[in-house]
This record gives structure tokens, sequence and C-alpha cells, in this order.
């Protein structure tokens, strides 16, 4: 019985598989295009991420939380009180525009991060309104409004005290509800941003990976001529694809590699020199997240296989693919915002399940055992079907007869 | 042997081939010759296993290829109209993917990929990608792969199509080599001199179907004609279908274009 199967594999299919196989992977290892894609292209993502996050990290040390925030204010003179709370605070005032108008395009063109005003109205009173002027799209300018409206705030809670003192209540008379709040984000999450955008670009390099060995060595065959002569060999069209999809499962595993070793590499750099930023995951969660993707990267080659096989010119096959990746990367790019950690729901969906278990990685969760084989199993599934169905168009005569 | 019986094929509304017989024997040339759209590369394709017949059947040394198409192409070698390289590889890496494919391998493939270059005379090129092979470089890659198998079969599919004198008479002789050792040759062709010089056997078809069979000393005798490319046209237009070979021209002058079916 053994010895049956391994002359099976010896001499049967299993060795024409390979044969198959092992001509692919020569043939593209010779090709510019497709070391391109396999080498070149996975750095470019991991050095976007890796240069912002550098960025990022420098204007974090420019503005640490200890230090003098400058407000361009108006009529603080009316308002004493306020004004040396607010310098009790480290917040410094500065001059700014003379008209509302011109007050206005300075905060919303960026030349300043905000304005406080306080009415001419407000001298000699206790209560008065004061308007603050600002642009909430620019993070710095979030940093600077929080610490604004946090000591006008704590002024506030200051003043109600004495008063409910000074009539012989409770100090706490006017703020029923005290508000604590304990932050459990990482330090500097601003880094942590940063890598939630780490899973749906290694996604899309998976869906891009294998792209051109997929066409060349299907509807590129065809055009070159070469399909013809190889089909008089006596090989079984299913194996035949299947030795070509995994020449292509090689390569988008090489991309993938080179994907995630560049992202831990170039991440590392970005936050060598910040003592505020998150380290970036463990290698070992890289690892770890290469084999959680393996099921992606069989239904990636799978999908390239079925669009290759039923589409009729190297270009259209092109077009197709090159959308390709952006169907999983679109679903993913809202994870990037709203996180979600695999649920027993999302394991089930196929390619959703494995998006979901690498943000739960990058999070530096562990995903439970069940939710990794529900997910691979699901998406491992799918890829064999979508393959089936390759296979049936493969078999098809207009896969060679032209016209 | 090759035995092609009562094979009908339509692609939509074209009919390809309407019952088209025939049979190349061992040790002999046979061959089909019909004008353009005839019939003749869907006849090779559904021998060779790429097509599935409507109905009739292909036998190659009596296996059937509808049902055991494997089989049959061992014992088949077949230089297709198109040669079809890949760029990056060299011809003997060419030579040496089809052996294995059949299932050879080792130094016994390593001694006939060797024997087959220096037969062929590819000593000069056998080790260079294929990008930039001349039409003849192409073709001596495309009958090393052919061959390496050592099939008993042979079709060849316009065989001398765009070589020049030198490379045309390599061909034939090759041709000529392959029948003294036995071998069935099944080739298709429009050069009637090179039809009269290498074929034992004619089979002239036209429309998908048979028109005539015969050697070209009977098909000479029976239209009274010397040159074969008189009987050819005879043999057309007695069995009223000259117009086949006729339409192209007629459409083109008339300025309609196109091919006949």
């Amino acid at each position: 019985m053994t010895m049956g199967l391994m002359g099976a594999l010896a001499n049967g299919w299993a060795r024409r598989l390979l044969t198959v196989f092992k001509k692919e992977m020569r043939d593209h290892l010779r090709d510019r295009r497709s070391l391109l894609l396999a080498l070149i292209y996975p750095l470019l993502g991991p050095a976007l991420v890796a240069g912002g996050l550098s960025l990022a990290g420098k204007t974090l040390q420019n503005d640490p939380a200890s230090r003098t925030l400058t407000v361009p204010a108006v009529g603080l003179n009316y308002a004493p009180e306020l004004a040396s709370h607010l310098a009790a605070n480290n917040i410094e005032a500065a001059p700014a525009p003379v008209t509302q108008e011109e007050r206005e395009a300075a905060v919303r063109e960026g030349r300043l991060p905000l304005i406080l005003i306080v009415p001419e109205s407000a001298q000699g009173h206790a209560e008065f309104t004061v308007d603050i002027i600002t642009n909430l799209g620019q993070i710095d300018n979030l940093r600077a409004t929080a610490r604004l409206t946090d000591a006008i705030q704590s002024y506030n809670d200051a003043l109600a005290a004495q008063r409910a003192q000074a009539a012989g209540l409770a100090g706490n008379y006017a703020h029923a509800v005290v508000m604590h709040k304990i932050n459990v984000a990482r330090d500097a999450n601003m880094a942590v941003f940063f890598y939630n955008m780490m899973p749906p670009l290694v996604i899309f390099m998976i869906f891009l990976g294998g792209v051109h060995l997929a066409i060349d060595t299907t509807v590129g065959e065809r055009e070159r001529g070469s399909l013809e002569p190889l089909l008089l060999a006596p090989v079984e069209r299913g194996g035949l694809l299947l030795g070509k999809a995994l020449a292509a499962l090689v390569f988008t595993a090489i991309t993938t590699g080179v994907n995630l070793a560049a992202f831990k590499i170039f991440l590392e750099l970005a936050v060598v020199n910040s003592a505020t930023l998150v380290q970036p995951p463990a290698a070992a969660v890289f690892v770890g997240i290469f084999f959680v993707a393996m099921p992606l990267m069989a239904i990636a080659v799978a999908l390239q296989m079925m669009v290759a096989v039923i589409t009729r010119s190297m270009k259209e096959a092109q077009i197709y693919l090159g959308l390709l990746p952006l169907v999983p990367a679109l679903p993913g790019m809202v994870l990037v915002f709203q996180p979600v950690a695999a649920t027993n729901t999302s394991v089930l969906v196929p390619v959703f399940g494995q998006m979901t278990l690498i943000h739960q990685m990058v999070a530096e969760q562990t995903p439970s055992l069940a939710h990794l084989s529900m997910a691979a199993l699901v998406t491992l599934v799918a890829a064999a079907l979508i393959f089936l169905a390759a296979v049936k168009s493969f078999r098809r005569e207009k896969m060679f007869v032209l016209g | 042997m090759i035995e092609i019986e009562n094979l009908s094929k339509s692609f939509g509304a074209v009919q390809a081939l309407s019952g088209l017989s025939l049979s190349a024997l061992d040790g002999q040339v046979t061959g089909l010759i019909g004008p353009n759209g005839a019939g003749k590369t869907t006849a090779f394709r559904v021998v060779y296993g790429l097509l599935t017949p409507d109905s009739g059947s292909a036998r190659v040394d009596g296996i059937d290829v509808a049902t055991n198409r494997m089989a049959a192409q061992r014992h088949l070698g077949v230089l297709p109209d198109v040669r079809g390289l890949y760029p990056r590889l060299s011809a003997r890496e060419h030579i040496r993917y089809f052996g294995q494919l059949h299932g050879s391998g080792g130094k016994a493939l390593e001694q006939d990929i060797d024997e087959l270059i220096e037969r062929l005379g590819m000593q000069d090129f056998a080790d260079r990608p294929a990008k930039g092979y001349s039409r003849g470089q192409e073709l001596k890659v495309a009958l090393g792969r052919a061959l390496v198998h050592r099939p008993k079969n042979l079709i060849l599919d316009e065989p001398t199509n765009g070589l020049d004198v030198m490379s045309s008479r390599a061909v034939r002789d090759l041709i000529d080599e392959m029948k003294a050792k036995g071998h069935c040759i099944l080739l298709s062709s429009h050069i009637m001199s090179e039809v009269s010089l290498l074929c034992d056997k004619l089979v002239i078809c036209a429309e998908g179907r048979l028109v005539a069979e015969g050697t070209p000393e009977q098909m000479r005798q029976e239209t009274g004609a010397q040159d074969l490319e008189e009987v050819f046209v005879r043999i057309l237009d007695r069995a009223g279908l000259l117009h086949a070979a006729h339409e192209m021209p007629a459409r083109l002058v008339q300025g309609k274009g196109g091919e006949a079916a």
C-alpha cells in the first residue's frame, strides 16, 4: 500500500505536477517583473508606514505635555483671574489677529493652532462666556484644544468649590459627579495607529505577490502560443494548473515574508530614537501572522488562477487582477480605524476571519486556537472550491482555441 | 498508425469537420492537403487530444484519444502550427521539460537531449534563452520537444512554414530519416513541391470532409495532370469545391475580405 503510494508519487501525477512547478519556478526566477513584485514591491508599504511613524514620533517629542502651550488670546486682561490660572497651568498668551474674519482664517489655514477670545463684557464679572476658535481636523490642534479646555474646566471647578464653601455648602456641592479618567491606551497611541495600518497592507501584498506568475503561466502561455504544445504532453489538466498555482503560491509566500520582515525592521528603525512611542509587535508576532496568512495566500492564488483562465487576454487579466487586491483591502482599511478582534462570526467569513485575527495579533493579543483553526479551515475550503472552478474552466476547449 | 473515423466538429455555426475519415500508416508519409479552412488543424487537434469531436473518433496506434488521451499522447509527437517557446528558457531546457513531462529523467534523458541537439544542429544556441531565436532555430526546438519521448507517430502541421531553404531541407531530411525507421508521419502543407517530394499518400480534404485519397501517382493518372498543384485544382473542381479554394481571392477582389470557413 505504502509502496504503491510512493510509486504513484514518484512516477504518477505528483511527479508531473512537480515538473511543471519546477519549470515555472525556474522560468520566473529569471523574470524581472516577477522578482520586482516579490522582492521590491513589498518594501514600499513598510517604508511609507515607517516614514509616517517616524515623522509622527518627531512631532510628539516636540510637544510633551509639560511644555508651555502658547495660545493666541484676545481680551485676557478682562479676566485676570482666569489669566493667572492659565499661566499657572503652563499656558502662555500670545497676540492674535484683530478682526474675527482674520482670526478664523488664520486657524482654518493652520497659521495659528487656536485662538481664545474673552469679550470686553467679562470685565468685572465672575460669569462670562469665552470663544475658542479651533480646527479639530489637525491632531496638534486637538491636543492644544484639550489642554486649554481642561485648564478652563479646572478653573470653573475651583471657583465652584470656593462658592459652595462661601455659601456654607459642601465643597463638591456644584459637581456631584466627579470624572476620573483612566486612560488604558498604550502610551503614545500614535504608534499603535500606525501599527494598525499593517494588516490591510499585508493583505494587499498577499493578493498581489503571485499575480504576474498566475497571468503569465495561463492566459500568457496561451497568448505566446506555448499552451498548445504544453497540452500535447501527457499531463492531467488539473495537475498542470496545480503545478502552476503552487509556483504562484511560493512567490506569494516570498512576497509576504519580505513584506512582514520589512514591516518589522522598518518600524523598529522608526521608533528607535523615541522614548515615548510604543515598540512594534515582537518578531514572533510577525512570524505568527505569516502562518495565519497562509490560507489567504491560497485563496489569493486560487482567485488569480480563476480570473486568469477565464479572461481572453493578458491585458484583460491584468485589469481585473489589478483590482482584486482592493476587495479585501477596503474592509481592512475600516479595521484600521475601528479594530475588531476576531469573533465567532468573523472567523466564519473567508478572508475576513484572517483579517480580524491579524488585527488582533498586531494588538499583541493571542487569538484562540478555535478561532485560528476555524478561520483557516473556512478560507482553505473556499480556496479549494475556487481552484476547482478554475480547473473546470481550464479544461474548456475555449481555453486554447481562440475565436 | 493514426486513424480518423467519421470525425465531425463544429464551433458555433461553423462546421469545421463533417465526417472526415483517414488513416496514416507506419513507414509512410501521409500528406493532408486542402484549402485554408478545410479543417486540417482541427482534425490534428482532435488527434492530439486538444478538442473533443462532436462525433466520430481518432486513434493513435489503436488507442482511442477520447477515452485514453494521455496514453495516446505518449505515442504521438506533434509539431504544431504555432511553435510557442518560453523566452527565458534555453533550447536544452525546453526539451528537458517535455522529456520530464513524458516521464523521462536522469542521465538517460540528458543523453537523449544531447543526441537531439546534435541531430538537429542546435549546438550553437542550445544553452541560450529562446528570446531572439530565428524561425529556423524555433522550429528546431519545437522538433526536439516533439521527438524527445521517441514517439512512433508524428504529426507535422506545416513543418516548413516560414523557413529558409536550408532549414526546409533539414526538416525534409529528418522526415525521410524517420520514415525509413518505420515511423508514421502525418503532415499538412501548402507547398505542393514539398508534398510531391515527401508524401507516399495524399489525402485531399475541403469543407471538413475527404475529397480524394491515394498515392500522388494514382492521382496524377486519375486527373491526367502532371503537376500536383494542377491535380489539386482539378480534384477540387470535380468535387464542385473549387469555390472553397478560390473564395478568398474572389472576396478580396470584391472588397469584402474574410476567409472561407
